[in-house]
């Protein structure tokens, strides 16, 4: 039996360490479903993002790292958007600029108590981070350790709204540990949450356990082992196989392959408008402004574009902002409607929400119905936006967060709709809208400030600068043996403590 | 040796230029890179001045191009090849963990073609091999309709019915051997047709050479006769199979996307998009370095199989006096596909009714309407005249190039592998940065593509031909350089040529619009049929026929181009015997297609 073939056929043998080197790690214990022995199985969980900053808690990836349970910040948002307890038991505004926190008993994950000067210096580095995170867009903060369980924040302007921008999950706290030499900010068991990160995959995976010391009781899952898959249909597909437990945003494509009761809606604050280009072209001129707000039925959109997962447009703000619609005031100043008399304009939008573009070429078809004559570009949103906001489209199909990164509603009146906003699209420059938004932003009461806010939206929209289409609905996969899921319409959480399967 | 040497100084320039070119993409194409980076980093986030400049002054961009360039350079012979401009991780490990698993998704790709082509020739090898070829027809419409199928749609078909509605393989993921499944079957069937039809074409060729006729009249099994057969014919199929190979490693992006695998195409994709210039100068020298390894493998590989005959031009034509090809089957596929398109034109391609989405093939609607309730008969008959002129017109301009450049193959060979090592979306990016955002881009950027396999297949060709006795003869006979160019060479090469470059339309179709979300190319509502395959797309599972029709006409046309090119065979000419019937060579690469999952 001494073959020559032997040692030749064996040879491929030597190549499977290196194959196995070509396949993605983090899949192999996903089918595992042990629960460790302390009860509470372990859950799997899609989401859309992939970590784009190595999970650094300054930008965007802070809010995958608040949905999947990892990072607290000191204070929450509440069901109806306001500042809610989180790290910090209560606040107390000291002055006009200085706030006091008082935090409550809890500690990191790796062992070490949450004292007010751990609090302060995580707070004081974000505040330095090369750029800031966008919380603290504009705003400087000195943060200390003002006795045995309470921290001082001063800001050097007035910021009425300091305790709502502290919820940002970019403002988490961390551990001493997190922080290393290079600036770089490390989320790996440093943080607070009821879930920690104990290995991440690049991009393409990452394990949690539970902690069981987190201050609000232990989390009934003993881990979630995420994953982030880009493609909306392969999330939904994985959902069907039943190789998730959870599956965040379904794409509306997809949402009819799902059983009725594996998907949940949610209202989100992202409200998709039309944004018409106010200090140039024909829209300059607020009678076509009004022709084409007219030209619009609105009600498509949300009913079949959307296939109901949607609300109809009703202002800048949306369902999920609920106070709103209670102090919702009719547009104010709105012009004459003229006849377009087949005005030419060019509108645009970006492809990287799959509806979009679906919803430009029923904008265009309705307004060329009323008499326009429209060109349509689409291309990706980085390829787009510095020239839609140097003002080179008529209009512009926009999907936006109206709460932005604060969870102040008076953010996006200020960049997008006034004369020096920083995200002006619309091209807006009103003498009354600036000074209604100016009027709400210096309003401090929460009440009276959303009331300010709505006044200034009513004025916005009675300038005609922009028509809300939809008010956009998250859907979640969610497979049928799972409870808990924490549906937020500010997508900042998803798995909590009660969640399980 | 001077010969080879100059080769490679060609070859390093080329891929020194390449690397320069994306070191300086964003100056040349004047968008801000540290605006794309924060996009990528964080797509919510407002770009204002302060957070741009942060951003500049973290990735050192007021440097300029150029110390940015030679400081990587710099680090690359250090092996440090610098960190992602969007995690701020080191590249390498990054990029050589995608590359492997786009190598194993090639090899696995390769191996479900290898399968596929020998699927398709098994009869003309068995029938060869009992010497039952005479006479028979060319088929291969099954197959050249195979090859014109878009492997994203594949994807996607392969995903939701066997790997969810059966549940037989695990639909996504890339974690083990049973994953490669599906992925492998999505890219590999399309190429394995079209190489199996190659193949097939150039079998009747070899088992009519004198050797054959006098192995079977030796009596040595038919067995031993096919095997040299395929020994014969194979070399002329490596230079394609090379490109195949690369192409696939940095462009399988569709694919990729459908099935969540972490390779190379989807990075450099994101990379390009971002202007993530380290992952993509790295990214882009992998797939070039593997260029040049596949060259080498395959000439290799070429001359183990050939041996010493291809040098001392002692090889026969491929050549068998073919009988025409059958008038019927092109004839029908093109009247089939004028119905459509006569039918369509007299309805209304842009008439939206939301209300009508997405409902099956009726009366009202033969083809069934798309996600804003447009009559999808409408939209491909409107789309065929775009379609197929501007398709045409790229066509005709890559066969020009193509042909041209394969008559200096020593200055285009290398030139060939660069391009077709690059991902198609950094052609399109690089070719908008010098010629800026026209109306002609677009076709522009296909075609620096596209003129590239026709390039190889010239040249393969011609070192064939060049290698025959004819030619030997005709030399003897005292004929110059020009006169076996203009009245030999030429006219044996170029028909094969011809109908190559007319089995790639469908895939030029494609790659245009590809380019749509770098706002090339067709925009919608406009009917262009890439367009309409890439929109439909994410509703393949609820509404099929709405990717079904474009994809039909799309494969219908793919068949006209072939059965068609049946007729443009080379009649016999009275001096000589004709040379030969070389068959289409559709390249592997089939790089236009990839990204269109990137529309989606």
């Amino acid at each position: 039996m001494r073959s020559p073939l032997r040692p030749r056929l064996l040879a491929p043998l030597l190549l499977l360490p290196l194959i196995a080197g070509c396949f993605a790690s983090g899949g192999g214990e996903a089918s595992g479903s042990g629960d460790g022995g302390s009860g509470g199985a372990r859950l799997r969980v899609a989401l859309a993002f992939p970590p784009a900053e190595n999970l650094s808690p300054y930008g965007a990836d802070a809010t995958l790292l608040s949905r999947l349970g990892v990072t607290e910040g000191l204070t929450a948002l509440d069901a109806n958007g306001a500042a809610a307890p989180a790290l910090a038991e209560s606040w107390r505004r000291e002055n006009d600029r200085t706030w006091t926190f008082s935090l409550r008993e809890a500690t990191f994950q790796d062992g070490s108590d949450v004292t007010p000067a751990a609090v302060a210096d995580s707070l004081t580095r974000a505040g330095a981070a090369e750029p800031a995170p966008a919380a603290l867009a504009g705003v400087t903060l000195t943060a200390e350790a003002a006795g045995d369980r309470v921290v001082r924040v001063t800001t050097a302007e007035p910021d009425p709204v300091l305790p709502l921008r502290l919820s940002s999950p970019s403002l988490a706290v961390l551990s001493a540990k997190a922080y290393g030499k290079d600036g770089r900010v490390d989320p790996v068991g440093t943080a607070t949450g009821p879930f920690e990160l104990t290995k991440v995959n690049g991009a393409a995976s990452a394990s949690l356990d539970r902690f069981d010391d987190y201050w609000g009781g232990r989390a009934q899952a003993a881990g979630v082992d995420a994953r982030f898959i880009a493609d909306g249909t392969a999330r939904a597909n994985a959902l069907r196989t039943g190789e998730l437990d959870i599956a965040e945003a379904v794409p509306v494509a997809q949402a009819a392959t799902l059983d009725k009761d594996t998907r949940r809606d949610t209202a989100t604050t992202r409200t998709t408008s039309l944004l018409l280009n106010a200090s140039s072209g024909p829209f300059k001129d607020a009678g076509l402004r009004a022709a084409a707000r007219a030209a619009l039925d609105t009600s498509v959109f949300a009913k079949d574009v959307y296939e109901g997962h949607a609300d109809p447009g009703a202002g800048i703000y949306g369902p999920a902002v609920s106070w709103a619609e209670g102090k919702r005031k009719a547009p104010v100043g709105r012009a004459e409607a003229k006849r377009p008399g087949g005005a030419s304009i060019t509108l645009a939008t970006y492809d990287n929400r799959p509806e979009l573009p679906e919803v430009a070429q029923v904008v265009k078809d309705q307004l060329e119905k009323a008499g326009f004559t429209v060109k349509l570009t689409v291309r990706e949103y980085s390829r787009l936006e510095s020239d839609a906001l140097d003002g080179k489209f008529d209009a512009f199909v926009l999907a936006r967060n109206t709460l932005l990164d604060t969870g102040d509603p008076v953010g996006i009146l200020a960049a997008d709709y006034t004369c020096d906003g920083g995200y002006a699209i619309a091209q807006l420059c009103d003498k009354d809208v600036d000074k209604a938004v100016a009027e709400a932003e210096k309003t401090a009461d929460t009440e009276k400030r959303r009331d300010a806010a709505m006044a200034a939206e009513a004025r916005i929209l009675g300038s005609d600068a922009v028509v809300p289409l939809v008010h956009q609905r998250i859907i979640t996969g969610v497979a049928a043996s799972v409870q808990g899921v924490v549906l937020d319409p500010y997508e900042r959480t998803l798995v909590g403590t009660g969640t399980r399967r | 040796m001077r010969r080879q040497v100059t080769a490679l100084v060609w070859r390093v320039v080329l891929a020194a230029a390449l690397v320069c070119g994306v070191g300086l993409l964003p100056w040349l194409s004047r968008t801000d890179p540290a605006l794309t980076v924060l996009k990528a980093r964080s797509a919510d986030r407002d770009p204002d001045p302060e957070v741009l400049a942060a951003i500049r002054e973290q990735l050192g961009l007021d440097a300029g191009p150029l110390h940015l360039l030679t400081r990587w350079l710099g680090g690359l012979g250090r092996g440090d090849a610098g960190d992602s401009w969007i995690s701020g991780t080191p590249v390498l490990p990054d990029v050589a963990r995608a590359l492997g698993a786009s190598l194993l998704l090639m090899a696995s790709a390769l191996a479900v073609a290898a399968l596929t082509a020998a699927l398709v020739c098994a009869r003309t090898l068995r029938l060869g091999a009992r010497r039952g070829l005479g006479g028979r027809r060319r088929g291969g419409t099954g197959s050249a309709m195979a090859a014109a199928l878009p492997e994203f749609l594949l994807a996607s078909v392969l995903s939701t019915v066997v790997g969810v509605q059966l549940g037989w393989l695990p639909a996504l993921g890339w974690y083990g051997p049973a994953w490669t499944v599906l992925p492998a079957l999505a890219l590999g069937l399309p190429a394995g047709a079209l190489l199996g039809r190659l193949l097939d074409d150039l079998l009747p060729g070899a088992f009519g050479e004198p050797w054959a006729l006098a192995a079977a009249a030796r009596g040595l099994p038919g067995r031993r006769v096919a095997r040299q057969a395929l020994r014969r014919c194979v070399p002329a199929l490596l230079p394609n199979l090379g490109l195949f190979v690369v192409g696939l490693t940095g462009g399988a992006v569709a694919v990729e996307q459908v099935f969540d695998i972490p390779g190379l195409g989807r990075a450099t994709l994101q990379a390009a998009l971002a202007q993530d210039l380290p992952v993509l100068q790295a990214g882009t020298l992998a797939l070039v370095l593997l260029a040049a390894l596949a060259t080498g493998a395959t000439r290799l590989a070429a001359r183990l199989l050939t041996g010493p005959a291809l040098r001392d031009g002692a090889l026969f034509s491929l050549h068998r006096p073919a009988p025409p090809g059958r008038a019927l089957p092109p004839l029908l596929c093109g009247a089939a596909l004028l119905a459509v398109t006569g039918a369509g034109l007299v309805r209304d391609p842009l008439a939206v009714a939301t209300g009508q989405r997405l409902q099956a093939p009726s009366a009202a609607h033969p083809f069934g309407t798309d996600a804003l309730g447009r009559d999808l008969l409408a939209r491909v008959g409107h789309g065929a005249l775009d379609t197929l002129l501007l398709a045409g017109a790229i066509s005709a301009a890559a066969l020009l190039a193509g042909v041209l450049l394969g008559l200096v193959p020593r200055l285009s060979g290398p030139l060939v592998d660069t391009v077709n090592a690059v991902p198609p979306v950094l052609v399109a990016l690089l070719v908008t940065a010098v010629a800026g955002s026209g109306t002609a881009t677009p076709a522009l950027a296909v075609a620096a593509v596209a003129w590239a396999p026709l390039a190889a297949h010239t040249a393969s060709l011609l070192a064939q031909e060049r290698a025959t006795l004819h030619i030997t003869a005709t030399r003897g006979l005292g004929a110059g350089r020009w006169y076996l160019l203009r009245r030999e060479l030429l006219p044996a090469v170029l028909p094969s040529v011809l109908r190559h470059a007319l089995l790639r339309l469908p895939g030029v179709a494609l790659a245009l619009a590809s380019l749509g979300f770098l706002g090339l190319g067709a925009q919608p509502p406009s009917p262009e049929w890439g367009l309409l395959l890439a929109e439909n797309q994410p509703y393949a599972e609820r509404a099929p026929w709405a990717v079904l029709a474009p994809a039909a006409v799309l494969a219908l046309l793919g068949a006209v181009a072939v059965t068609a090119a049946g007729a443009l065979r080379r009649p016999p000419r009275r001096h000589r015997t004709p040379v030969p019937g070389t068959p289409p060579t559709g390249r592997g690469d089939r790089a236009g297609r990839k990204t269109l999952a990137g529309v989606g």
